[in-house]
């Protein structure tokens, strides 16, 4: 705020709200008095102040009312009663009625000084939080769009002339530029995929998935989430073995957004192995739930990290930085399978590799 | 396909357009392409295209559903087959709420998503184009 402070004061007294007026002045602040009630939220309608002090004993409309009406015109405003009894009762009820604080009659001009610039403080950083919500608020609102159109399209356009040059090249490119061809294709292909997955994690509503659930295979869904992976393994000479117990039941669940989990899943332990390792998916019944475990011998994650690995918007930062992580892949796979009724676990040991545990219920 | 066939690209990305147009043309396709979803529609009324190769967002919003929407509306232009190429996936949840992610904006649209895999495109093209064939014969 670039204009100056403004502060109300509202005390039938002259004498304190003329000495009050005297301690301010010289400091960068405008102040105003009223001498009752009426006049005084009349002059909060106009001025609009920053900070008020109410004498909570005047004749007329009592300190307390004027309180309640002030916060409920504008709760931004900071209320501070003054208090010639200086009644713990009365100081609690102003408070819950609204007050920032309460001043206890008889103040030193310093105690008041004090208690001017922590309101003025309080009345800055309520403003600013006011501007931040909404601000996150159009963010959010606005972000799918953005990110979309301002991300999403320069890299659709490159894409689309790497497509249309390696097509009409074919026949004067070497094998090696071939190559690296299909490796540029491959890198923008993964930023348009963490566009899209930075896009689920602003959109994704949980509570919608189970609209659609359905019975869905193991199987199936881990094969397709493998066929998604699979690329990026080859690139990296994983080999990913299955094991998937023969007659175990399906779930009840959505597929799309069950093989994102564990595509999500997957994709984090490829990222995190070693070049040439091997990842392990195993699907297995025990009892009533399904456990499906996907484990890999790579970096591992430490001890100090693992509690939050899972938590919105967690990455990775100690451990060997082979690969930048998305850092939002788990907590959507998390949520997902929370909505499938399910849990997901992990466990790690740092340089030895991480074993990723779901439950979800079997269907039977 | 003996004749050559006329396809449109509205697109407000040159870029982007660049990448099919060579794909199109080489493929066989007189591709004529307009930037902006006015010019467009003029194309549209003074020429015949066999496909219209259509994007959504451009310009202050998604337009090409107002051309969709007007072609719809648009007797003689209600059979040409429309391909939708967009890198809107999400936000059609924004513009249709409630609706699918796969909108049908006029009678015989496809949609694909940018970027477009050469294949994946001139498939989509030449199955729309022989769609609106076959319909145009049995309807005569």
């Amino acid at each position: 705020m670039d204009t100056k402070s403004k502060i109300l004061i509202i005390d039938d007294e002259e004498v304190v709200s003329d000495s009050c007026t005297l301690i301010l002045e010289g400091s960068d602040y405008t102040v105003r008095t009223a001498e009752d009630g009426a006049s005084g939220l009349k002059l909060v309608n106009e001025l609009q102040p920053d900070l008020v002090f109410i004498d909570l004993k005047m004749p007329g409309i009592q300190g307390i009312e004027v309180l309640e009406k002030i916060t409920e015109s504008n709760p931004t405003i900071v209320s501070i009663v003054i208090t010639g009894y200086a009644t713990v009762t009365s100081a609690v009820e102003a408070m819950k009625k609204g007050a920032y604080d309460f001043l206890p009659k008889p103040f030193t001009p310093d105690e008041f000084r004090l208690i001017t610039k922590r309101g003025l403080e309080r009345r800055k950083l309520m403003l600013e939080t006011i501007a931040l919500r909404k601000e996150k608020e159009i963010l959010r609102e606005n972000f799918a769009a953005i990110v979309s159109h301002e991300l999403k399209s320069p890299l659709g356009a490159i894409q689309q002339n790497l497509y249309a040059l390696n097509d009409e090249l074919s026949a004067v490119l070497t094998e090696n530029q071939k190559t690296r061809f299909e490796r540029m294709k491959s890198r923008i292909d993964d930023l348009i995929k963490l566009i899209h997955l930075w896009l689920r994690g602003m959109s994704i509503d949980i509570g919608k998935i189970s609209e659609n659930f359905a019975s869905i295979s193991i199987s199936t869904v881990i094969s397709k989430a493998m066929e998604s992976v699979e690329p990026h393994a080859k690139r990296k000479d994983i080999q990913i073995l299955t094991s998937i117990d023969e007659s175990i039941c399906p779930i009840e669940g959505e597929e799309v957004s069950f093989e994102e989990a564990l595509v999500n899943i997957m994709g984090n332990a490829i990222k995190y192995s070693f070049p040439g390792s091997q990842i392990s998916v195993k699907a297995k019944q025990a009892g009533d739930n399904i456990i499906i475990t996907i484990s890999d011998t790579g970096v591992g994650i430490s001890k100090e990290e693992l509690p939050y690995i899972l938590v919105d918007f967690y990455k990775g930062k100690s451990g060997k930085e082979i690969e930048d992580s998305h850092g939002l892949g788990l907590t959507i796979s998390r949520r997902i399978i929370e909505a499938h009724k399910g849990m997901i676990s992990v466990e790690s040991e740092q340089g030895k590799g991480t074993t990723f545990s779901i439950s979800v219920p079997a269907l039977m | 396909m003996t004749q050559q066939k006329n396809l449109l690209v509205i697109d407000d990305d040159p870029d982007f357009v660049e990448g099919i147009k060579s794909i199109l043309d080489a493929a066989g396709y007189n591709v004529d392409v307009e930037y902006n979803p006015k010019t467009g529609l003029q194309a549209l009324q003074t020429k015949t295209y066999d496909l219209l190769l259509l994007d959504i967002m451009m310009g202050r919003g998604a337009e090409g559903i107002m051309i969709a929407r007007k072609l719809r509306k648009d007797p003689k232009l209600r059979e040409m087959p429309v391909l939708i190429i967009t890198g809107i996936r999400e936000q059609m949840a924004f513009l249709f709420p409630g609706e699918p992610v796969h909108p049908r904006f006029v009678a015989v649209d496809e949609l694909v998503e940018k970027p477009v895999e050469p294949k994946l495109l001139l498939e989509k093209v030449s199955t729309l184009i022989e769609m609106a064939e076959a319909r145009k014969t049995k309807s005569e």
